[in-house]
């Protein structure tokens, strides 16, 4: 069992689980819906740095307690897949619980986020890394780790499989703790999970369509729900400021239609990686969008497709974000049917597939209050992306209200995007 | 009306035999009124008169029956009461659902498969539900059962029943005058009698005990010492803290017949007062009436029955041997032949007798009479050592379901306490309302030794509903179906 990290700097490493505090009824399950399978081999990772004020004199016993109260809420997270007869994977809502993982760091938070600065891949010591299988019954959907640096500041990092649900969700589940803390009861209901009905398989509904633009199939990876890249990808991300943002955005603005953040982060970035990858330069992206008036738990981006009928990279950035305003292709139905065909035993990514754009800027990620402690940064990233790269577009700290973005790269394009944007766009 | 015949039978007979002294002595009052009444008034006023009452007679008969009346009363063992009791209720911090348990079973146990099995049959099988508690460093992956961890938790369940005890009975801590802890595994240095003496500041002059290495059926040895110190201390209290600390004694190896405690044992404790004071007598709620301690040690095989050893890789378990169940019927048996005598009525024990004659002298082959207990008790608190002793004593006593209630039920909702699971199972009984004033109680604890300890209670007063008790909040859902099998 590993005890430390990283040559030491991440140590005192202690697993244990956290699941509900009353019990579930039994023979609760739930089924994932086809978008929630479409994203079975991606996760999320997310990390929340506090100050020293927010987790000052906790004990383990008290950091625990809250997540006992509010995975009563939670009773999908707290279970463990299971396949049904058909092969389709489906969560037995057992308690099971999360897993809570305690560490600490040698080096004090601002140390850290200096070191992060110059190499954003050691951000994954922070949360767990640990995917769904090889046995899906014994596999945490949901893992938490809570360490401490030597200056007393807390990191809270979530490894949340896309399976559950989109970064709201997770966001969500995470405000909810804040609540619990703060004393509030989530106002959820308690139990979102049903008994386990027959199996309604509708036989196989549309004949052999292809599978859509914005997903690729993949494996089989059989129990082992990851992604297998062909290149090593790596991970950076940068700020850009509210004035670095309306600059950007009044630059590419024309014909008076104005950008939003996303449009004009995403216009910019596309047209550096066509740059960079010249003969195979992405004509086609995937935009992922949170749906405002969706709160339910799940899978419930908008996910389009946008293709381009001219070469990216003589293009102007302003066209290219009109082309992702208005021109894209809601793709949905077409995963959902891709998905049916055989009944969610296929594995499929949706980010990377082709270079993908999400938007999270509406993500509530600086909602989630310790104690009246806001976390100080929030880092993002997802794992199991695809070798066409991803790219999400991030709200920033909410006192520069400017947006955080974070790229994720084969690691042989990192160096040169980061070029580029520092040249072309004084970004970094 | 050919089955009713026997029943009715029985039932003339018992009626008959449980009162035989009044049928004797109504007849014989019946004959000495019809005499007198022939003799006439005057005819008793006569022999009245014959007696010549001399004033000494009188005073050497007065002081002769007065003499008889004190030693009689000094002679009489005193009453020992128990004024209340207090169990830990689990925060749900510490909450063991299965599948958790089984989680970490798998990976701590990686390279043995074949335990992670054995595991998951015995908890399908093992009756334990879904809310049964393990302390803190138990839930680490591996375990990390440290002295301070098994001390927390000490401290955690022996401070919390207490507390809840002094809030029901309003007792000062400078009032104890006796106290004895038993726990049997975890046994550090100063006692745990003298953690509680140091938390609740217990006078110097305190006569206070630790007993350690007695198993699940300390609990009762600890009443039976508690009650022999309260004979030779006249106006005192004793407080008897019952629990099993499990942080320690969590057996982290691979070996089957060793891991079977890991499923079944879970964490409790429990409080209990005692008192022979005076002042007492009408705010108790269970008179003492009886303790029976069998020890079976001086045969091998029950000696060795449950053993702490080392397994083949050095780690320390407890190994449960394959005999339990029939060393286990043993010791009840030797326990019952003492115990019946002094609880069942006379109709039981005379067929018992006749029976036991027939056998010997008549035809072996007739089947040994078990006497019907549930004459002499009306509930009873078998010891929730596992679902196998309870559907031992439920078939050997023959016992109904609902007798059996408390015992399935705590093992459901709490595992397997150890020798805080008598009053577990006491506070269910209480919590469903069925406890009447003068019902008997009849605890069986079994453990390490082979020992199978009983206790008699007598309840001494109307029992409200408690509101504060292990079972407050989940007594409505009781008693649930357990099934045979689980499905995990």
């Amino acid at each position: 069992m590993v005890s430390s990290m990283a040559e030491g700097l991440i140590y005192d490493i202690k697993l244990s689980s956290v699941g509900p505090g009353t019990v579930t009824e039994p023979d609760m399950v739930h089924e994932p819906s086809d978008m929630d399978l479409a994203m079975k081999l991606h996760y999320l990772k997310v990390i929340y740095y506090f100050g020293k004020q927010a987790f000052e004199g906790l004990t383990t016993l008290k950091i625990k307690e809250p997540l006992f109260m509010v995975l009563n809420y939670f009773p999908v997270i707290c279970g463990r897949f299971r396949r049904a007869e058909s092969g389709r994977p489906y969560i037995k809502c057992n308690d099971c619980g999360v897993r809570f993982i305690e560490a600490k760091c040698e080096k004090t938070m601002d140390e850290w986020l200096e070191m992060t600065k110059e190499n954003a891949s050691l951000e994954k010591y922070l949360t767990p890394n640990q995917i769904i299988g090889p046995e899906l019954g014994f596999s945490p959907t949901v893992l938490l780790q809570y360490t401490k640096f030597k200056c007393g500041g807390m990191s809270v990092g979530l490894s949340w499989a896309h399976v559950l649900g989109d970064a709201f969700s997770a966001a969500e589940f995470l405000n909810q703790l804040g609540k619990v803390v703060a004393g509030e009861k989530p106002n959820r209901p308690i139990n979102l999970a049903h008994l386990k009905t027959k199996s309604t398989n509708s036989g196989s509904p549309l004949t052999n369509m292809e599978d859509p633009l914005s997903v690729k199939r993949v494996g089989p990876v059989g129990d082992n729900w990851m992604t297998v890249n062909n290149c090593k990808m790596e991970a950076f991300s940068f700020s850009v400021n509210a004035t670095q943002l309306s600059h950007l955005q009044s630059k590419i603005s024309s014909n008076g239609t104005d950008f939003s953040p996303f449009e004009a982060l995403s216009a910019v970035i596309w047209q550096c990686i066509a740059k960079i990858r010249r003969e195979s330069e992405p004509k086609v992206v995937t935009i992922c969008k949170g749906m405002e008036q969706n709160k339910a738990d799940g899978n419930n981006q908008l996910i389009s497709v946008v293709k381009a009928a001219y070469p990216i990279v003589e293009a102007n950035p302003g066209d290219l974000a009109v082309l992702m305003k208005n021109a894209a292709l809601d793709q949905r139905e077409k995963i959902e049917n891709a998905i049916e065909k055989d009944n969610g035993v296929s594995d499929f990514i949706v980010y990377g597939a082709n270079l993908t754009f999400t938007n999270l800027e509406e993500a509530k990620l600086y909602e989630f209050d310790y104690r009246g402690e806001k976390p100080s940064y929030v880092s993002y990233r997802v794992d199991g992306v695809g070798d066409e790269g991803a790219v999400l577009v991030l709200p920033g700290p909410p006192k520069n209200g400017g947006r955080t973005v974070m790229a994720i790269l084969p690691e042989n394009e990192v160096t040169e995007l980061k070029s580029e944007l520092k040249t072309e766009w004084f970004m970094i | 009306m050919p089955e009713m015949l026997p029943k009715y039978v029985k039932l003339g007979y018992q009626y008959l035999v449980d009162h035989i002294l009044t049928f004797l002595f109504i007849p014989i009052m019946a004959a000495v009124s019809i005499q007198i009444l022939k003799l006439g008034p005057e005819e008793i006023l006569t022999i009245w008169n014959s007696l010549h009452f001399d004033f000494v007679q009188i005073l050497c008969s007065s002081f002769l029956v007065t003499l008889i009346a004190t030693v009689y009363f000094m002679s009489k063992p005193r009453s020992i009461y128990l004024v209340d009791y207090a169990c830990y209720k689990p925060p749900i911090t510490s909450r063991v659902p299965f599948w958790t348990f089984m989680e970490h079973s798998r990976l701590i146990l990686k390279d043995n498969p074949k335990s992670v099995e054995f595991q998951m049959r015995i908890l399908e099988r093992s009756g334990l539900g879904e809310e049964t508690s393990l302390p803190p460093a138990i839930h680490y992956i591996p375990p990390n059962p440290t002295m301070e961890a098994a001390r927390g938790e000490a401290e955690a369940v022996i401070f919390s029943a207490i507390d809840t005890l002094m809030q029901k009975t309003s007792i000062e801590p400078k009032d104890i005058d006796i106290l004895i802890v038993n726990c049997s595994l975890f046994s550090p240095t100063p006692s745990l009698s003298a953690m509680v003496v140091n938390k609740y500041k217990l006078r110097s002059n305190i006569k206070s005990f630790n007993l350690s290495g007695m198993g699940c059926s300390a609990g009762l040895i600890s009443i039976d010492l508690a009650r022999d110190l309260l004979q030779v201390h006249p106006n005192s209290n004793a407080l008897v803290v019952s629990t099993e600390i499990i942080t320690p004694n969590y057996y982290q190896g691979s070996e089957r017949a060793m891991l079977l405690p890991n499923c079944l044992f879970r964490m409790g404790g429990a409080a209990i007062l005692l008192s022979n004071k005076r002042g007492d007598r009408n705010r108790a709620k269970y008179k003492l009436v009886h303790v029976v301690r069998t020890h079976k040690g001086a045969d091998d095989k029950a000696y060795k029955c449950v053993y702490e050893q080392e397994d083949p890789q050095g780690k320390v378990g407890i190994n449960l041997s394959k005999d339990l169940m029939i060393i286990a019927g043993e010791a009840l048996k030797s326990n019952i032949t003492t115990i019946g005598p002094l609880v069942l009525p006379a109709s039981e024990q005379l067929l018992f007798l006749f029976i036991l004659i027939g056998r010997k002298i008549f035809n072996p082959k007739w089947k040994p009479y078990i006497p019907d207990f549930k004459q002499a008790f009306e509930h009873f608190c078998i010891h929730s050592g596992g679902r196998a002793v309870i559907d031992e004593l439920q078939k050997n006593l023959q016992l109904s379901a609902e007798h059996v209630e408390a015992s399935r039920m705590t093992l459901h909702r709490f595992g397997n306490t150890s020798s805080s699971s008598l009053w577990y199972e006491l506070s269910y009984i209480e919590a469903k309302g069925r406890m009447k004033k003068g019902d008997r109680i009849w605890q069986i604890a079994f453990g390490s030794g082979f020992k199978c300890n009983s206790a008699v209670w007598k309840c001494n007063r109307r029992i409200n509903t408690p509101n504060i008790g292990p079972w407050q909040d989940c007594i409505d859902r009781y008693p649930v179906h357990i099934p045979e099998i689980v499905k995990l």
